[in-house]
This record gives structure tokens, sequence and C-alpha cells, in this order.
């Protein structure tokens, strides 16, 4: 069962790194713990953010194939 | 933690685009990251230039970055000075050439520095030339 997200943002029709700064922004602004998802449609972004997560140190929860974006799923760990 | 140089000297929007995508998420990974403008390079930063988006393209991908919903390099260098440790510095040299002042750049520099200084803060670095 997949956890419920504190803070979805959606950067859908946008290309990188764009969906990958506005993460970056939202886990500078969230508190640790917090769950955020970002939406993007660009399917280099959906395999490059959990590249960023991983090299930061956060928690990849998932990255989610929706018909035609990928949702990518994240922990704020610290 | 890792330092690094870009010294952007092109203007071709192509290459500005690839460069400032890496500094900017170099920055938020812990890394100091330092871009120093010069050439045409500083005069993409040109406040008329910007707004009109009448930078030089290599060719057919640089003018589809325009007409696609691709984020520009001054946003994204923008959005990594906020989240990340990015500093960016223009060419003291080619602006007292061209009699330029700062304020007609864009308001994205740290500040205007010469050479040696420019060489002093990146003794340790890696040093990318675009």
């Amino acid at each position: 069962m997949e956890a419920e997200s504190d803070r979805v943002i959606d950067a859908r029709g946008s290309y990188c790194p764009g969906p990958l700064m506005e993460l970056i922004k939202a886990i500078k602004e969230e508190e640790t713990g917090k769950i955020i998802e970002v939406w993007s449609s660009d399917e280099s972004s959906a395999k490059d953010i959990p590249e960023w997560v991983k090299k930061a140190g956060h928690e990849l929860i998932g990255v989610f194939k929706e018909s035609d974006y990928w949702r990518i799923v994240v922990r704020k760990t610290k | 933690m890792e330092k690094l140089a870009i010294v952007l000297a092109s203007g071709e929007l192509e290459k500005i685009q690839a460069a400032s995508i890496i500094a900017s998420v170099a920055s938020t990974l812990g890394n100091e990251v330092i871009i120093f403008a010069t050439m045409d390079g500083l005069m993409a930063f040109r406040k008329d230039i910007v707004e009109k988006k009448a930078w030089k393209t290599a060719g057919d991908l640089g003018k589809g970055m325009l007409e696609a919903n691709v984020p520009l390099f001054i946003d994204t260098l923008k959005q990594a000075k906020e989240v990340g440790n990015l500093k960016l510095y223009a060419c003291g040299m080619i602006m007292d050439m061209l009699k330029m002042k700062i304020d007609e750049f864009v308001d994205i520099f740290d500040d205007v520095v010469g050479v040696s200084a420019f060489l002093g803060m990146v003794e340790d670095a890696k040093v990318i030339f675009i």
C-alpha cells in the first residue's frame, strides 16, 4: 500500500531539468519525513530524478507509470 | 564535497543550456559550483538579449528549444541559486572593453571579477571550459 503524499508537484509538460528543480525546491521547503511526489511527462526526468534522489540521500518510494506520465515519489530523509 | 567551475565562453544557446543544467544539478548535490561568464557567454546574459530571447543558436536544436516548453538557462540558474550552492561571476575584462555596467545584464551575478580572481577561486576545482 502506497503512503499518501504530503505534496504533489505537477510538472507535466516541462522538460529536464524542470521537474527535478521543482522537486528539489519542494524538498528544501518541506520538513524531514514528508513525502513529495512529482509528476513528469518527460521520460528522461523520470529516469534521472531517482538518480538525484539516491545521490542526495533521500528515499525513493517509487516511480509509478500512469497513462502518459510518471509519478516519482520521494521521502525527505534529512 | 567537490568544487566545480565552468568557464562559459560560448554564446550558443545549446551550449549554455547544457552548462546551466549540469551546473545547477551539481549545485544541489552538495557541490560548490562557480560559473565564470566571459566572451559571448557573458553577452548571453545581456538584458536586451534575454528579453527578446535573441540568443545565437548552433542550429535547429537551439531553435527548437526556444519553441518548446524547455526551461531556459536563466530560470534554471536562478532556481539553482535558491536551492543550491551556485555562484555566477561576470568577466570584468569584457565589461571594461565594451564599457558595460553590471546593470545591463540580468540580475543573476554575484560579482564582477577578473581572471586572477577567478583562477584563485578555482585552484581546487574541476574546471570545465564551454
